[in-house]
């Protein structure tokens, strides 16, 4: 939450400009930072090793798993299975079920993270003021999102049921509750669970970034007699936007990732509604067996998450920029 | 965090192969004196009799090590796509356990994987001779006899439960023996919440156990030679029938759309149901402690198909798929003698007789088969199915088309619940899988 805290920040030494008034002296202040940020770069080395073994290996046997045809039968002799090219892509686009999943796993996620952001963001303004017990309402609304998902899977799968508490409350007021499990309204139900699973997240960012607003500023803004609602519009949610953004970012990552949810949900075969990505890489790699055509399902899904992944690379750049702009 | 996001994403595939490096070794050597030698074996939990396994297990090692000097190790998975990571894991990396549990209808997967020791006349008679088998459990064994990989370990046929209390009030004299004297009693047997029939339309494994039976009995056995007849008429009358029970016949609970296996054992348990058909001899312990308790007996299903008065032209009179858990030896292990002695020693009858008793799944050893049927009037149908039980398409291609069988139930279900399935959505999906499973039936045969 350092990023959006910009003034709270001691300099340090690998502070991009010399001119806050360290302890640097006048005179080595042009070779200074140069030297001192490649001076340890060897220190990487670790880390890197890790990201090689951890990252880049694992990246490049799914890619050249995706262009040849691993399947159940050539799995022993892994090495040598015969090279396919694009064939696996070309097969997930026509008759595999890619296209229909992406599309799913991109309505799902954006869908889910629009929910979630004025939940969160409403929880963040009511949790944030002091008042008695806030500190219960602060940990009862991290439930939905300390708890694993498998759990919450579970959980909900037998609420949703056709007897499920669910249907039983909706009875109760006259209302047939209907199969959330099975048919049209599925893609539905993973919507609603997910932002019941995944709004805290939201707002634990939102609630981070409204108590990085210094103290100061709320008096100034006293002061100066705005109104609660000028208060918040103009001074609150530009400080937030930082939180804000990286949290739509993320929270749309885990949500084209989440195969835990759907899984527990529907199982697999799922209905066509909710065979999002993760669901159908699963399928073709453990149900029947083909790892080639999984794989390149993989990287496509790869590709699609580089999209927000990119967005919030630059968003954490932007970030360094507002620091620079605001120390100078 | 990016970090994380590339890894959840590329890695989890390759996660397999790039765990082959770690992958738990089997202690080397082999022949000779077996002392200080360890046999590890793969099986499945016996999540319902978690504390009878644990003293089975002892049991195993203690009399193993009587008979050979060496030692067992017994690990356990409780699902199928941990004992699947586990095999690819092993497969790829050519260490792991040395005998593996799997199940009858993933044999043919695991025969096409090329991992797994073949058994030929030397290995069979190490295990006592394929003689010492229920002959029909040796059908998931490989495709033919010169080919074969897996030791049969249990037998767990399905088979007809019934509530006779409720056939006794109804005056129905026993269980039906054709498919539409089936119908016939569930709608006497229909009246209120009291269903006839209890399905299990929403079960990950059920649904294509019937469009296999049903297609068998009207004479397609789905993979014929190196054919597929998916989109056969046959397939997509099993369909109709499959669906009708509920949607035409209306002998099935509504709510049947949402139930897996267990749930309609449950219902069936209840006393709200009067059938249900694609059981196994896992429901006793269940039923025994139900109101029905008293009240109910199996039978082998019905070998006339929906439509029919009598079995048509090539049609088979299938009920069970063979099912049950085979074992096999990993082609990797240096211990092989040692591991089919383990194999001779838990198929041996005494043995066989034992684990029946403990687990209530039936033997696969014919002798101790006659011993449990002498024993318990109860099991005498559900042996009776076993021995009729027949084979699925020994193929590569078989996951698949099973998974494709399902998946139809799958999309079907919302229009099931609401009282109709296009039948142009089952047509359309026969289509599209015919060529699905095609291509895989090719596969299979250009890898043999």
């Amino acid at each position: 939450m350092s990023l959006t805290s910009p003034t709270d920040r001691p300099p340090t030494a690998t502070a991009p400009t010399g001119d806050v008034g360290g302890p640097v002296g006048a005179g080595v202040r042009p070779a200074g930072p140069t030297r001192r940020r490649q001076g340890p770069l060897w220190l990487m080395t670790p880390g890197g090793l890790l990201l090689l073994v951890v990252v880049v290996v694992p990246f490049v046997l799914a890619l050249w798993m995706s262009v040849t045809d691993l399947d159940q039968y050539t799995l022993r002799q892994w090495a040598g299975a015969p090279f396919l090219g694009l064939g696996n892509y070309v097969e997930a686009v026509t008759t595999g079920p890619l296209l229909h999943s992406v599309w799913l796993s991109v309505a799902f996620s954006v869908l889910t993270t629009v929910l979630t952001l004025p939940l969160g963001l409403a929880a963040a303004f009511a949790a944030h003021d002091r008042f008695r017990g806030r500190a219960l309402v602060r940990s009862i609304f991290l439930i939905p999102y300390v708890l694993p998902t498998f759990v919450v899977g579970t959980v909900w799968r037998i609420a949703l049921g056709p007897d499920g508490a669910v249907n039983t409350v909706l009875g109760s007021v006259g209302i047939a509750g209907g199969n959330w499990l099975i048919g049209d309204r599925t893609f539905w139900t993973l919507v609603l669970v997910d932002t019941w699973a995944a709004w805290p997240f939201v707002y634990l960012l939102c609630l981070a970034g409204l108590q990085s607003i210094g103290r100061e500023v709320h008096e100034a803004v006293a002061v100066d007699g705005a109104t609660w609602w000028q208060k918040t519009v103009h001074i609150v949610l530009p400080s937030l936007r930082g939180p804000l953004l990286l949290a739509v970012i993320i929270a749309t990552l885990h949500h084209l990732n989440n195969f835990t949810l759907p899984f527990v949900l529907f199982g697999s075969p799922a209905p066509d509604q909710v065979n999002v990505l993760p669901l159908a890489i699963y399928s073709a790699s453990f149900q029947t067996f083909r790892f080639g055509l999984a794989a390149a399902m993989s990287v496509a899904s790869l590709v699609l998450v580089l999209i927000p992944l990119l967005f919030y690379l630059r968003a954490v750049r932007l970030d360094t920029g507002l620091e620079k702009g605001a120390q100078a | 965090m990016s970090t994380r996001r590339f890894l959840a994403v590329a890695g989890a595939l390759t996660v397999a192969v790039s765990l082959a490096a770690c992958g738990g070794g089997s202690s080397g050597g082999g022949g000779g004196d077996h002392a200080g030698q360890t046999l590890q074996v793969y099986l499945s939990k016996q999540s319902q009799y978690p504390d009878e396994q644990q003293q089975w297990m002892q049991r195993i090692k203690d009399e193993f090590r009587k008979k050979t000097g060496a030692d067992v190790e017994f690990e356990t998975y409780t699902s199928a796509s941990e004992e699947q990571q586990k095999i690819q894991t092993s497969v790829v990396s050519g260490q792991g356990p040395d005998i593996y549990e799997i199940g009858t209808t993933f044999t043919p997967t695991a025969y096409s994987s090329g991992a797994f020791l073949k058994l030929g006349d030397e290995q069979w008679n190490a295990v006592g001779g394929r003689d010492r088998f229920v002959p029909s459990t040796l059908a998931m064994s490989g495709p033919d006899e010169a080919d074969q990989i897996g030791v049969p370990f249990s037998s767990i046929p399905f088979v007809l439960v019934y509530n006779t209390q409720m056939f006794a009030a109804a005056g129905i004299d026993g269980p039906p023996s054709t498919w539409d004297e089936l119908v016939a009693d569930a709608k006497k047997l229909t009246q209120g919440d009291t269903y006839g029939l209890a399905m299990d339309y929403k079960d990950p494994f059920s649904p294509w156990k019937y469009i296999w039976m049903f297609a068998q009995q009207y004479g397609n056995p789905l993979v014929q030679g190196t054919t597929a007849r998916i989109d056969d008429p046959t397939v997509a009358r099993a369909y109709d029938a499959y669906f009708g029970f509920l949607t035409k016949d209306k002998i099935v609970n509504p709510d049947a759309v949402n139930w897996a296996s267990a749930d309609a054992t449950a219902n069936f348990a209840s006393g709200k149901s009067a059938m249900f058909t694609m059981t196994s001899a896992g429901v006793i312990p269940t039923l025994a402690k139900s109101p029905v308790a008293s009240s109910y007996a199996f039978a082998p299903m019905p070998t006339v198909p929906p439509g029919e008065s009598a079995l048509p032209a090539g049609g088979v009179p299938a009920t069970t798929i063979v099912s049950g858990q085979n074992l096999v030896v990993a082609s990797y292990s240096t211990q092989q003698d040692l591991a089919l002695q383990y194999v001779d020693l838990v198929t041996s009858e005494a043995e066989q007789q034992h684990f029946s008793e403990v687990f209530g799944v039936l033997p696969v050893n014919a002798a101790a088969a006659d011993a449990v049927a002498s024993g318990k009037e109860q099991y005498a149908p559900v042996l009776e199915a076993g021995k009729q039980a027949k084979p699925t398409p020994f193929t590569g291609a078989w996951s698949e088309i099973q998974l494709g069988l399902t998946n139809i139930t799958v999309q079907a279900l919302a229009g099931l619940s609401s009282g109709s399935v296009p039948p142009d959505q089952v047509q359309r999906q026969l289509t599209e899988l015919q060529q699905t499973a095609q291509t895989a039936v090719d596969k299979a045969a250009a890898a043999r």
